[in-house]
């Protein structure tokens, strides 16, 4: 038996190899847990802004409820105000990290 | 997923301090009223508070307590016996029955209400900037 036998290109399509382990492989292990595949920047993005989407229509149903005189808990309203504040700081801090770790791939030389 | 920590605390006492400026604010309107539905003079109503259990000890952290209103009770102290017999609430004598509402009294019931009030604002604020703070450390 040669030698070169077993790192003969042709004895095993190389297709099949590197098209069916790497994938799997690359996509299960960076992506975090919740994240399925494929579009993580989108994802991680949409849960973040679907997150302060929901503290902001929160603060405004309390707000809301405020001015139509349903309740009396002024600084409920404000303090919810706040949080959706905070949760929005947040969300820009993410993204802005996120774009900054995209644009140094980007720049990675190959 | 709460970002401002104690928040719920605070808040929990801004509406107890809140309740007490109410009572306040109904014991100093009615500090003339000599009829009520029960019958006889207004009486004067009292604000305790009581801690709730916000938040059971766990993985982040201890047990948190807030703040609730515990009872309102009328104060049964004897109201002044004012002498007035034109007085529509006069009695034979010509006695009218005035509440035991003490205007001194509740200006330092508002006081200490309206300070307390303040103080948690504070508390508010500052958690608030220390979370602004936080997000801060990655620029």
């Amino acid at each position: 038996m040669s030698p070169v036998g077993p790192i003969n290109p042709f004895a095993v399509s190389p297709l099949a190899r590197t098209d069916a382990p790497l994938p799997a492989v690359g996509l299960h292990s960076t992506g975090a847990p919740g994240i399925p595949n494929g579009e993580g920047f989108g994802k991680v993005l949409d849960s973040l802004v679907s997150s302060v989407t929901e503290k902001q229509a929160a603060a405004q149903a309390m707000t809301r409820k405020v001015l139509l005189g349903e309740t009396d808990q002024l600084h409920q309203s404000v303090i919810a105000r706040q949080e959706a504040s905070v949760s929005f700081a947040l969300m820009v801090e993410v993204r802005n990290k996120l774009v900054e770790s995209y644009q140094e791939l980007i720049r990675m030389s190959v | 997923m709460n970002l401002i920590s104690g928040i719920d605390i605070t808040a929990g006492a801004l509406n107890a301090q809140k309740t007490r400026l109410d009572i306040v604010a109904q014991n100093i309107a009615n500090a003339h009223t000599t009829r009520t539905a029960n019958g006889g003079p207004y009486q004067r109503q009292v604000v305790s508070f009581e801690s709730a259990l916000l938040r059971q000890a766990g993985i982040d952290g201890p047990a948190r307590q807030t703040v609730r209103i515990g009872s309102i009770v009328p104060d049964r102290a004897a109201g002044q016996q004012v002498y007035n017999p034109q007085h529509p609430d006069a009695n034979a004598e010509g006695l009218v029955s005035m509440p035991n509402v003490n205007l001194s009294y509740e200006m330092v019931d508002l006081i200490t209400a309206s300070r307390a009030y303040e103080a948690n604002l504070a508390v508010a604020k500052n958690a608030r900037s220390m979370a602004m703070k936080a997000l801060e450390i990655g620029k």
